[in-house]
């Protein structure tokens, strides 16, 4: 039995999610120009699901899918690091090569371009995707554990002694 | 010492402060919850100093949109401020999931019967 | 990309492919466990490949800076220090040689033993993020970098410690470690804000000239010492040591242990590294003695009184932590005097040799130790008799580790501890005295858990199979051994010396 808020709680929650997430995906993309980046826009995105929990007390069947999103983002910043490791690993390939995320930053004060980041944005997309996928993880774990949400029954205590 | 210069020493006032309460609550306090509050208030004061001292009257933050590069401030300590909070948000998530661990193995999350390993 | 490049990059490696490996094996680990345990074991033999290309290009060619994402620094581009900077030299070698050779034993040794458990892909992956994070934290070359690195490894490794969390005590006891690791970090934190509030500058090559000796740097100085040396284990901090060791799964206790060696790497390197050249070594040397035996004394008096086996290898451990703190703070404290040419060096030949020394026996012990535990489910020593009839290959391994920990004249553990007495009693006769005391009383220590637990008449107390996988690990472990055993010199001349210089001598010359 799923434990869940009103129907107006819900309908706001339905409401909010959306701009929310979006704000988080700004934070995210813009990383190399204003404040915020990976981490931040991931928590943005990570405290929807944090809205979803507390009103509706579920999140579905996505644990998995979460986990995995998180190593792939996890798996694909490491791997954009090493595919630098021809001149020095971490090495901002695409900066000023053209293309996307390739252009040329401008000399002296400027409105910021998204399109100038190289490898940072890549870096940061990366980051907001585990970051977001881990902390809806985490929330979704601790919820559950805490009785929020139900609990599956565990093993208990009792095993054998083990090294 | 005019007042400019006092103002300008609130903030290591308030880590101070900070650090002892957060120090105090981890030594004194049984319960297991109180402990990891008071490693972020700790966190916090820790935050707080490195902010503070990165702090420069009259620059600018670094943002390539706003200011000329040699009015903006270093940026490294705001980065290691950045990144404590990040593994501070690990370390917490951490601690707590331990606890809620422990309260379902001993029922209680008061230091004092939270102390078998020695058995 | 050549060849050259990817040995310059070898650092990077050593610190990356753990990472790459740790994610890759969550990710496939859901579609195929099989797979994501052949990743496992790629990841850790890639990763010890690498240390081995580090190794043999430092001690052949000589040791360099690796810059993320920026040219090599020199006097003519500093700007690089700016940048998050890894060194490989002497040092790091035989830091990452020593996790690399404990690693390589606990990962195999994990396979046949964590059998039955659930989420295995979690377990690897905590694995291979704490082997990425102690090699970090050795090999990095600024503060900032350093606390990044303290930091996974202690997430990492208390996870590690709690992974069996259907056991209450598991998780008290990483719960215990986590706290106190935590609050280290965060003072770790707060004296490279006083370093970085004074000279701008996080590099170790950079501060290492800009220190000039304040009082805030010796309480910088202070707080980095207490804290590092609690993560070793030293002390007055070493209560979470039992714990952790006692209760994380046996496979990686030594694997634990490493890590707080690897916190005892980066004190030595903060020591000689950063600070030695500002504030006076003879006072810096001094508290690291002072500290070493206390850790000697109280840890081998804690071991006297256990009666459970992997407890009071733990205790154990803490004693040789002691050690090796007392030989290197004699080296220390003798820095840039002439005592260091005659006997000092000595001394820190005698402490960096038994490291690497330990961190060898230790594991084994731990292993075999393990090995008996899980074989008959008892920990307590008064239950345990008579294994030696059903576990000879383990009696073998336990007797070498144990002779090796006491320090009797064959084996390794002697050359290290003999080349310690040698010098410390330059030192101070006193300090050899009571190293001899407890090198007997852990004689007699280690000696009553083996009659108790191997020798006696045979009870049947042995359930479960020992599986050739574990006994391929401790014979990795006791073919080093054997090999220490055999060369003590061989490995002083070209690992330790090199290690020495590149802890002293570090630095020197890259500045203008």
């Amino acid at each position: 039995m799923n434990w869940e808020m009103s129907r107006v709680v819900r309908t706001i929650t339905d409401i909010l999610i959306v701009p929310m997430i979006i704000f988080g995906i700004y934070l995210v993309l813009h990383g190399h120009l204003t404040p915020g980046g990976g981490f931040q826009g991931g928590a943005v995105i990570a405290s929807s699901t944090a809205l979803l929990i507390v009103s509706y007390g579920t999140l579905g069947k996505h644990k998995k899918d979460l986990s995995s999103i998180e190593a792939v983002g996890l798996t694909l910043f490491i791997l954009i690091a090493f595919f630098g490791i021809g001149y020095t690993m971490f090495y901002n390939y695409l900066a000023g090569t053209g293309g996307i995320f390739g252009g040329t930053v401008p000399a002296g004060p400027n409105p910021g371009y998204i399109n100038t980041g190289g490898t940072v944005t890549l870096m940061n997309l990366m980051v907001g995707i585990e970051v977001s996928a881990a902390l809806s993880l985490i929330l979704w774990m601790m919820s559950r554990e805490s009785g929020i949400m139900e609990a599956k029954d565990k093993g208990s205590e009792g095993m054998e002694v083990k090294g | 010492m005019s007042w400019d210069a006092f103002f300008m020493t609130m903030p290591y006032l308030a880590v101070v402060i900070l650090l002892s309460i957060g120090l105090y609550t981890v030594l004194f306090k049984k319960n297991l919850i109180k402990i990891i509050m008071g490693i972020a208030i700790m966190q916090n004061g820790a935050n707080l100093f490195l902010v503070s001292l990165a702090y420069r009257d009259g620059y600018y933050a670094p943002i390539f949109t706003s200011a000329e590069s040699t009015d903006m401030v270093m940026p490294t300590a705001h980065a290691l401020t950045l990144t404590s909070i990040v593994i501070g948000l690990a370390t917490t998530a951490l601690m707590l999931s331990f606890t809620i661990m422990i309260k379902r193995h001993y029922g209680s999350i008061n230091t004092e019967d939270v102390r078998r390993c020695k058995e | 990309m050549t060849w050259d490049t990817i040995v310059t990059a070898s650092p990077t490696f050593i610190l990356g492919l753990p990472l790459l490996f740790a994610f890759l094996t969550t990710l496939v680990g859901r579609f195929s466990k099989r797979l994501g345990k052949l990743l496992f074991g790629v990841g850790l033999l890639l990763t010890t490949f690498f240390v081995g290309v580090m190794s043999y290009q430092v001690l052949t060619d000589g040791s360099w800076f690796y810059v993320f994402g920026a040219e090599q620094p020199s006097p003519e581009n500093l700007l690089s220090f700016f940048r998050i900077t890894f060194v490989a030299d002497g040092f790091a070698v035989l830091a990452t040689l020593t996790i690399a050779i404990t690693a390589l034993a606990a990962g195999i040794y994990s396979y046949s033993f964590m059998k039955g458990e659930s989420g295995l892909n979690k377990f690897y992956t905590l694995f291979l993020l704490t082997l990425a994070g102690v090699n970090g934290m050795v090999l990095t070359g600024d503060l900032f970098n350093l606390f990044v690195w303290f930091e996974v490894t202690s997430v990492a490794s208390c996870a590690l410690v709690a992974f069996r969390n259907y056991k209450g005590k598991s998780v008290e006891a990483g719960l215990k470690y986590m706290v106190l690791s935590t609050v280290g970090g965060l003072f770790v934190l707060f004296s490279i804000g006083l370093l970085y509030g004074q000279y701008g500058v996080l590099n170790y090559a950079l501060l290492r000239e800009g220190i000039t000796g304040t009082f805030i740097d010796k309480l910088a100085l202070g707080i980095l010492v207490v804290m590092f040396a609690m993560k070793s284990s030293s002390v007055p901090m070493q209560m979470w040591a039992p714990d952790a060791y006692g209760e994380a799964p046996g496979s990686v206790t030594p694997f634990i242990a490493i890590t707080s060696m690897g916190s005892l790497f980066v004190l030595f390197r903060l020591l000689f590294g950063v600070f030695s050249v500002s504030i006076s070594p003879a006072a810096s040397g001094s508290i690291l003695i002072i500290l070493g035996v206390l850790s000697m004394i109280v840890g081998v008096t804690m071991a006297l009184v256990q009666s459970d086996l992997k407890r009071l290898i733990a205790y154990l451990s803490v004693s040789q932590i002691g050690y090796m703190m007392m030989a290197v703070g004699v080296g220390l404290a003798t820095l840039n005097t002439g005592e260091y040419e005659s006997f000092g060096e000595l001394a820190m030949q005698g402490g960096l040799f038994h490291m690497i020394n330990d961190g060898v026996y230790k594991a084994l012990l731990f292993l075999s130790a393990v090995a008996v535990v899980h074989a008959t489910g008892i920990r307590s020593l008064n239950e345990l008799g008579g294994v030696a009839h059903k576990m000879p290959y383990t009696t073998f391994f336990f007797l070498l580790g144990a002779l090796s920990i006491a320090g009797i004249p064959p084996l390794s553990g002697f050359s290290s501890k003999l080349l310690i007495y040698k010098s410390v009693y330059l030192y101070s006769p006193i300090l050899v005295i009571i190293a001899l005391v407890v090198s007997i009383i852990t004689l007699a220590i280690i000696g009553k858990a083996f009659f108790n637990a191997f020798l006696g008449p045979n009870q049947g107390l042995v359930k479960n199979h020992i599986s050739k996988t574990m006994l391929l690990s401790m014979g990795i472990l006791t073919a080093v051994l054997v090999l220490f055993t055999l060369f003590p010199n061989v490995v002083v001349t070209e690992i330790v010396s090199p290690a020495i210089e590149g802890l002293i001598g570090s630095f020197e010359g890259v500045l203008p």
